[in-house]
């Protein structure tokens, strides 16, 4: 194997890797909506909505959150759009959940126009401000497997 | 090294110290989280450093790619820069992935989850980790040149992971800084972030020359017991 064979071989190794590397940061630039919907996406979906596991976004409107034992309902609001999402889960949700929080639900949209979720996270905003004094605060409970189960 | 130890070791463990009295018991407790939060001001600076330290890897990997043929002493010594880098970043990038997986389980009610950010970030661990897997465990003289080029692959990677949560809808919130409007940290959070990610920044810098004059002296011992095999073998043969 002589010294240009050798070049030209490492050549098209790189172009392939790079290639492959670009295409799925494109495809995946494309795909950016993958993660979770939004209510407005969710609702223009149509008949996909029904059939797919999804995950939506939104905020937990105020005093929305009924708790039931194992069960919980609580209405997501987005730019004014607003989803009624029904929880069913193993695992209460994380401490952050609550009013006014950004919240994800993940689950199957019923065709009763209600999201039935068997999974609930928080998203924390980027802004992070000092607690006024005396006001409660989430506390580290939830850091305890116990509590978990 | 004892001088580096000497100097770099007080100064990095002074700025840490104090770091750490700011962000556990100065900086104010914050508003939605609570006491959690705290682990921000070891996540961050983790993650910043895991992104920094693999452009020196990448930097010193270029460097002996480049001169390996024309000047292989000096080469050498680009590759011990390139492995002491390599094996910061993997260190870093393990303390952010652990705090990052702790803070999410309290902050989201997950351990982890496959959105972009985490995914890129778990790309780079493993990039590492195969790194320093390929430089222990292949033979023959290759082994430093096939490292060098992964370390390429790594450096492609970084950008993605700081971009990922401006590019794609992710789980992990998006920038506190450099974010717009509505992000960024209350000013009595500045001392304490400000002092951990100097104070890592300067125990990284201290650990990464403390490893770039291990492996020197590696090299040298290596290279005079090869010389003294050579020598010897000449006597034999006269």
């Amino acid at each position: 194997m002589n010294k240009s064979n050798v070049g030209i071989r490492v050549a098209i190794a790189t172009i392939l890797i790079v290639g492959t590397i670009l295409y799925l940061a494109i495809t995946g630039v494309r795909a950016n909506k993958s993660y979770y919907v939004t209510i407005q996406e969710l609702q223009g979906m149509g008949n996909h909505a029904y059939t797919r596991h999804l995950r939506v976004a939104g905020n937990v409107k105020p005093g929305s959150i009924e708790r039931n034992g194992g069960h919980m309902q609580f209405v997501l609001v987005e730019q004014g759009r607003v989803l009624h999402v029904s929880y069913v889960g193993d695992d209460p949700p994380p401490d952050t959940f609550k009013d006014n929080a950004q919240a994800l639900a993940i689950g199957m949209y019923g065709r009763d126009g209600i999201f039935h979720a068997t999974q609930i996270q928080a998203k924390c905003a980027s802004k992070y401000a000092p607690a006024k004094p005396g006001a409660q605060t989430t506390q580290t409970a939830s850091m305890s497997p116990a509590k978990a189960s | 090294m004892k001088r580096t130890l000497q100097v770099g070791l007080p100064i990095a463990l002074a700025i840490l110290a104090v770091g750490f009295y700011q962000a556990i018991f100065v900086a104010p407790t914050e508003a939605t989280m609570g006491e959690v939060q705290r682990i921000f001001y070891y996540h961050v600076p983790s993650a910043i450093m895991a992104l920094l330290f693999p452009y020196v890897n990448f930097a010193a990997s270029a460097a002996y790619l480049l001169i390996r043929r024309s000047n292989p002493l000096r080469a050498q010594a680009a590759d011990a820069l390139a492995l002491a880098a390599a094996e910061v970043t993997l260190v870093f990038a393990s303390i952010g992935l652990a705090t990052g997986m702790l803070w999410g389980r309290a902050a989201w009610g997950i351990w982890w989850t496959w959105d972009a950010r985490l995914t890129s970030f778990l790309m780079l661990w493993l990039l590492y980790v195969s790194y320093l897997l390929l430089r222990r465990f292949t033979a023959g003289g290759q082994t430093q040149t096939l490292a060098a080029v992964l370390s390429v692959f790594a450096a492609i990677d970084v950008p993605i992971v700081y971009m990922s949560i401006r590019w794609w809808r992710t789980q992990h919130p998006s920038p506190v800084f450099f974010g717009g409007p509505d992000t960024g940290i209350d000013p009595h959070m500045v001392p304490a972030f400000v002092l951990n990610v100097a104070g890592w920044f300067a125990w990284g810098v201290l650990l990464v020359t403390l490893r770039y004059q291990l492996q020197r002296k590696r090299q040298r011992a290596d290279q005079d017991a090869t010389l003294r095999a050579l020598e010897s073998t000449l006597q034999s043969v006269r």
